[in-house]
């Protein structure tokens, strides 16, 4: 019994809408028509050129030609409106698949001698059971260019030559390098060595910084949390304070309060412990001592924040346990080891790798505090404190050496979604995990 | 995240204006018809009586034409000053934005072909070679004679980069010695002069220094380098691969350098343009290596205290210092180039520059303008001229880029960490070569 359904079938296949025209699904079969006339005249036009424009980024850069400036081809602007062709592409092929299947559908459904829908019918079809989806379209195409093509455009930046001073359109054009930038990051002295020293430190950085947040949190939670502390609500409000500064101001405070020779830190150690040869620490300008003072001020700004999520999970700790561990003659110590620490872990530890990870990119604390600096003679474009991404700021914003920043951006990215995939992956085994033996 | 935020916004917006800016641009490229030009452009050095001719008659602006001005905070009291004037006198509207002078050949870059950017803009010299070699700039064709002719050699030749003429200047720029009159009884002829006075004034304790000024860039420590027979580039600052910060006379210079540090026992780091203002301004610092942007601010701190002279001597020889010529562009995407044309000119005339002198405290570059009564009864300027005749204009090619990130770390290596200026010099050059190489693989 398949005498409709190959004929529909072929028939869209030939052109959208016949199917549905075949099947009497006129208005439906007319506006596929019309998108399918609408496509061919757009990529008649355009596809040529496009795939042209994406596989040479141009032929002939702008010229000068007596004392007139002729435009040509901009590497970059092909790249993007190629870019935004082949998506174009892949959306109209997505719904010529559906058209298909609908016509097909629809021919089974004449088959078993139900009549086709009329439009009305249609509309009123999609609205009750295909909801969703109806209204997540155009969200979804909006997400595609607004969010996944830049995403796409700036890996395959990656890919180019696309830097400065000789790569820099519209007088120049930008040509495809495969992995070479890859390659040059690995392999150039200059810059693996920054390269690898940079990302050490952002590695060793993420660690301290996440590990001296939690646990000073966890101290400060614990000591508010004592039975003998009072104004307890005074504390917190103290410890949040920090918090609730926006770091911009804080961290440029911060900067003139390190100062070396005129910061008031440096001033006040001078002055009051002096006597015990104590002289002021390079804070800012010694490139281990700035490593320090990131860091401590890293913890000021980023305890307030542990302090509360644990605060909440020793709230849930059951007092019974306690009583039972005083029971059996636990110390103090004993109960905090045995008791809090495996508990509260166990609901933070999902968390603690979420700060890591965004620890290894946090901008700010390093670009508002040190701007990377003190800067170190032999990197390229980089300080002590640099981390990867404000490196990588620099090489975008400073130096337009966009294909560098780009390959650098692609290393972070991979960084950072093993962390988030293995961390998403930990809580479901969590979840599914026992209690604490 | 916020990185990848702001790169998507850009490539998004690139993106938008791309679609709707090339719509339009698309169908002339394609015929391959130039965009309009002005008028003598054909006739550029062919037929000079002609172009005479063309000047005379004037340039017309544009029907509708509407101008966009970039200018950085510090100077726009005087940018918007002159845009109501020419709005005034020609009715083409004029909008002030505002970018950093030293970020807008890099914003150029990004939005110039995207049709974003502004028509005119203004950048020190040194950036030139960058925005001419990426083709964003309309060279200076029509008004070039009377640009010539108006303004002194030094600036025609900051804003010229391979034999073309681009800009249209404004002000020159460089670093001199402020002091405090009350504290400095007789200005130093020589940095051994000043090192003798700081030793009777530094007090580390009491955050009393005798001099101060940002050790850790290259800008202001160009003396150093140069005075004996350094240089950044060879041949004038044209040929990348003669470098000569490490070269014998860079290194003599700079032993001056490490002599001061016994004056300004202070990490490079340590010394920001905010604290050594502030410093200045409560008389805590003797005297300061600075540009004229600071002065409208010092004068209203110190008023008649304040003295200006000229960089002292660095082993008998007149310190060199580098100068910036500050100059008006023309963006090469602009829709109105006549328009933008006559504001560079009305902008760069001798009256501009004298207000400029006058809202700002710049040297103008303008013939008539640096003799006038202005000019030569403003103690402060003259100061700076004096430090004027013995300055080099910063390199304009685009290798230029190359050359401060690797000295500015050299710098502190040698004023904080104690390290050999020849050694520190010699990985500084090394780094600037592998810089200019990777550039041109």
């Amino acid at each position: 019994m398949d005498r409709y359904r190959n004929k529909a079938t072929i028939m869209s296949l030939i052109f959208m809408g016949f199917g549905q025209i075949y099947n009497r699904q006129f208005i439906k079969g007319l506006i596929y028509l019309l998108i399918e006339a609408y496509a061919i005249i757009y990529f008649s036009s355009n596809l040529g050129r496009a795939l042209w424009g994406i596989v040479t980024l141009g032929e002939t850069p702008r010229t000068k030609v007596n004392g007139v400036f002729v435009d040509a081809d901009h590497s970059i602007i092909l790249l993007i409106k190629s870019l935004i062709t082949i998506l174009f592409l892949i959306i109209f092929i997505i719904i010529y698949i559906i058209n298909v299947r609908d016509a097909r559908k629809i021919a089974e459904k004449r088959e078993q001698g139900v009549q086709a829908n009329r439009f009305l019918q249609s509309i009123r079809y999609v609205l009750d059971y295909k909801f969703a989806q109806a209204l997540l379209t155009l969200p979804a195409v909006g997400i595609l260019f607004f969010t996944i093509m830049p995403i796409i455009f700036m890996v395959m930046l990656a890919f180019t030559n696309y830097s400065s001073p000789n790569h820099i359109p519209p007088f120049k054009l930008v040509d495809w390098v495969g992995f070479n930038t890859f390659k040059d990051l690995i392999s150039l002295k200059t810059w693996s060595h920054t390269f690898y020293g940079v990302l050490t430190w952002t590695i060793i950085w993420a660690v301290l910084s996440t590990v001296t947040t939690y646990f000073g949190g966890l101290l400060v939670a614990l000591l508010i949390n004592q039975k003998g502390i009072r104004f307890k609500g005074f504390w917190r409000t103290i410890l949040i304070i920090p918090y609730a500064i926006p770091q911009l101001i804080s961290l440029l405070v911060m900067r003139n309060m390190f100062n070396g020779q005129f910061g008031p830190i440096n001033q006040y150690i001078t002055k009051y412990f002096g006597y015990f040869g104590l002289g002021g620490l390079p804070w800012l300008t010694d490139p281990f001592w700035a490593k320090v003072t990131v860091i401590i001020v890293n913890m000021w700004v980023g305890i307030p924040v542990s302090m509360i999520l644990i605060m909440g999970v020793l709230t849930t700790i059951p007092r019974d346990m306690y009583e039972a561990a005083e029971v059996d003659g636990a110390s103090n110590y004993q109960k905090f080891r045995i008791v809090t620490l495996p508990m509260v872990l166990f609901s933070t530890a999902p968390i603690l790798i979420m700060q890591f990870a965004g620890n290894i990119n946090n901008f700010n604390a390093i670009f508002l505090l040190t701007s990377g600096n003190p800067v170190v003679g032999d990197y390229q474009y980089a300080g002590a404190t640099d981390l990867l991404v404000t490196w990588l700021y620099k090489l975008t914003l400073d130096q337009n050496k966009y294909n560098m920043a780009s390959a650098v951006g692609i290393i972070i990215f991979l960084i950072i979604a093993s962390f988030s995939i293995y961390n998403y992956r930990r809580t479901k085994s969590f979840k599914e995990e026992d209690m604490i033996q | 995240m916020k990185m990848k935020k702001m790169l998507t916004l850009l490539a998004t917006l690139t993106l938008t204006l791309s679609i709707t800016a090339c719509g339009t641009s698309n169908s002339t490229t394609n015929n391959a018809e130039p965009a309009p030009a002005p008028a003598a452009n054909n006739t550029v050095t062919e037929a000079p009586a002609q172009e005479e001719a063309v000047v005379e008659e004037g340039l017309q602006p544009e029907e509708g034409a509407t101008l966009i001005v970039w200018e950085s905070r510090e100077e726009r009291a005087f940018t918007d000053e002159i845009a109501k004037q020419f709005e005034e006198k020609y009715g083409i509207p004029v909008k002030v934005e505002e970018v950093a002078a030293t970020d807008q050949v890099t914003k150029l870059t990004q939005d110039g072909p995207s049709g974003l950017g502004a028509d005119i803009v203004m950048f020190p010299h040194d950036n030139l070679g960058r925005a001419a070699e990426a083709g964003l700039l309309l060279t200076n064709e029509v008004l070039a004679e009377e640009t010539i002719a108006n303004n002194t050699p030094a600036s025609i030749q900051g804003v010229t980069f391979n034999g073309e003429l681009y800009g249209y200047p404004r002000a020159a720029e460089t670093y001199a010695l402020f002091y405090n009159k009350e504290l400095v009884t007789e200005v130093p002829q020589s940095f051994d002069d000043v090192i003798e006075f700081s030793k009777t004034f530094t007090d580390k304790s009491k955050n009393r220094y005798g001099i101060m000024w940002e050790t850790g860039n290259m800008y202001f420590n160009y003396p150093f380098i140069a005075s004996g027979g350094g240089y950044i580039f060879g041949d004038n600052g044209t040929n990348k691969d003669d470098i000569g910060i490490n070269s014998e006379g860079a290194l003599l210079g700079l032993q001056t350098y490490v002599k001061l540090k016994e004056v300004l026992p202070v990490k490079s780091g340590d010394i920001t343009p905010d604290i050594k203002r502030s410093l200045f301004n409560v008389g805590d610092i003797a005297m300061d290596i600075t540009g004229p942007w600071e002065l409208a601010g010092y004068k209203e701190a110190l008023g008649d205290k304040l003295g200006i002279a000229p960089i002292p001597t660095i082993d008998g020889k007149p310190a060199i210092s580098l100068s910036g010529i500050k100059a008006w562009y023309i963006n090469s995407f602009t829709q109105y180039p006549n328009a933008a044309q006559l504001f560079a000119q009305f902008a760069s005339s001798k009256d501009a520059q004298l207000l400029l002198n006058e809202k700002v405290g710049s040297i103008p570059t303008n013939n008539e303008a640096l003799a006038s009564d202005q000019i030569n009864n403003d103690p402060f300027v003259a100061g700076f001229a004096q430090q004027v005749i013995n300055s080099q204009p910063m390199p304009t090619i685009a290798e230029m880029g190359n050359v401060w990130s690797p000295v500015n770390a050299a710098l502190p290596e040698i004023w904080d960490n104690g390290k050999e200026p020849k050694e520190a010099m010699d990985k500084a050059a090394q780094q600037i070569k592998d810089l200019n190489d990777g550039a041109t693989e």
